[in-house]
């Protein structure tokens, strides 16, 4: 199966309908996934916020937009449910989340581990600008027969203000007892040690800063398996970036 | 010569504890002056506090850079203004290239002092002479700053990005730690190939070791956040005799 990349608060037809050979955007979110056997599910989502949104035409190529792909403004919730049934299963999600303004948006995901032997791996990253409030509910199901799962989700959340708030609640169940799951979640500010170090190589705070928000984006863009994609999306968020 | 540091009764705290207690250090153009002593002397606060490092507060004392009031000075100011600091434990930073990352520090210096951006093509010629000061593999400069790489790597990388930004006074903190001989002996030649009679160094240590390579003009004990003792070259060897308890 293909990688999915799903992108709100871009209205932008270049990154929707890119040239030939390059993976198309999705304009939503699927709301449930179901997995059999062996089956593989990669799945890149990335939360712009509106106000962030570059001028249209920097990306090229554009072609005629598709009308059932209207461009997707940017919710204030989204929810994913994945099932796992079949074993072999696999399902790796990284995701994004920028919030500036007055952004509101949460993001729920919900991965039930329906059998043995499947595997899912999830990574999301959140920055939280002006007073936006950006939350994310992650939870891991594991059924009673669903040995040797393998299950892992990351949290990592950046706060840029004062009044910004991220929440994020990870929960784990687990009805099996031959499982490996993990979640780890971290809250903080940019790193005033790495951006010393940058300061005193003469970059300015503003750009220091900037390189700390791509720096803390990468985990989740590097996921992006085509390199043409992945490069044209680095750019894309970078300027979102440098409007937070 | 002129002076390029004047550091004149530096008493300095890191949360709320005096490290520099009264210290005065003279630098001049073409100078390499060592500062050795114990652990927890101060030394490397002595580079923190140059630098402008976040949580280290001057509680008296003056410091001047060509003139300037340097403690007045922002960490890119004074790197805009010629110093530098190659840092004991270099910061890693994924997802921003060796590349990226020097072309930013060249170009917000540049604009700073109202110089016109590099071209392209003047950046790469720029870094292809200096990579081969510290003799690095083309590939190097694409990875990212300093992430998963080694000691040897960190400390090459430290220097390539002094040569680099070229600055008039370096402080090179502790840059033996963690180094083999033949990184030490490459790291020692790179530095020694940016001296110049205009240029000065300010080289942090414990051990002989590194300044058998870098050979200082002048060399202080640095002990309980002041200098007790400032000699030629030659006191090295009676450290790594007597220790620092015998002064």
């Amino acid at each position: 199966m293909k990688q999915q990349l799903v992108i709100y608060g871009a209205a932008n037809d270049g990154l929707r309908n890119p040239a030939a050979g390059v993976p198309a955007v999705c304009a939503t979110l699927p709301e449930e996934i179901t997995l059999a056997a062996n089956e593989e599910c990669s799945l890149v989502l990335i939360v712009l916020p509106e106000s962030a949104k570059p001028a249209a035409g920097r990306l090229a190529p554009a072609t005629p937009s598709d009308p059932e792909a209207a461009p997707a403004t940017t919710p204030a919730e989204l929810s994913l449910r994945v099932k796992l049934t079949g074993r072999g299963a696999a399902f790796r999600f990284h995701a994004l989340c920028l919030g500036t303004g007055s952004d509101h948006f949460s993001l729920r995901t919900e991965v039930e581990h329906l059998c043995p032997d499947a595997s899912s791996d999830q990574l999301i990253r959140c920055i939280a600008g002006g007073n936006s409030r950006l939350s994310f509910d992650g939870l891991i199901k594991v059924h009673p027969d669903a040995q040797r799962t393998q299950a892992l989700q990351t949290s990592n959340n950046l706060l840029l203000t004062d009044t910004a708030k991220v929440a994020t609640a990870p929960q784990l169940e687990i009805y099996a007892d031959d499982v490996k799951c993990s979640h780890g979640a971290t809250t903080g500010s940019l790193d005033e040690e790495e951006q010393f170090y940058m300061r005193s190589r003469g970059i300015s705070l503003e750009k220091a800063r900037l390189l700390q928000l791509r720096s803390f984006v990468h985990p989740v863009l590097e996921a992006v398996e085509d390199e043409k994609r992945r490069e044209e999306l680095t750019s894309f968020v970078a300027e979102a970036l440098s409007a937070l | 010569m002129n002076t390029l540091l004047e550091i004149h009764d530096l008493h300095a705290t890191v949360q709320g504890k005096e490290i520099l207690k009264g210290l005065s250090l003279t630098v001049k153009e073409g100078e390499v002056h060592a500062i050795m002593g114990p652990n927890g002397a101060g030394k490397s606060t002595l580079g923190a506090v140059l630098t402008g490092k976040p949580g280290y507060e001057v509680t008296a004392g003056s410091v001047l850079f060509k003139g300037r009031d340097l403690l007045a000075m922002s960490p890119e100011e004074r790197s805009w203004a010629g110093l530098f600091l190659s840092f004991q434990y270099p910061v890693e930073i994924p997802g921003v290239s060796i590349t990226n990352f020097l072309k930013t520090a060249l170009s917000c210096r540049r604009k700073a002092i109202g110089l016109p951006e590099l071209s392209p093509a003047e950046f790469l010629a720029l870094r292809k002479e200096k990579m081969a000061l510290v003799q690095m593999k083309p590939e190097f400069v694409k990875r990212d700053v300093n992430a998963g790489f080694s000691g040897g790597e960190k400390k090459r990388n430290e220097i390539f990005q002094m040569a680099m930004l070229d600055p008039d006074l370096s402080i090179l903190d502790e840059t033996d730690s963690g180094l083999d001989v033949d990184a030490l002996r490459i790291v020692a030649e790179g530095v020694n190939k940016l001296h110049t009679p205009k240029k000065a160094s300010l080289v942090i240590t414990h051990y002989q070791r590194l300044l058998d390579y870098i050979v200082p003009d002048f060399v202080h004990i640095l002990k309980d956040g002041r200098i007790i003792l400032s000699e030629g070259r030659e006191l090295v060897a009676e450290i790594e005799e007597k220790g620092y308890e015998g002064f």
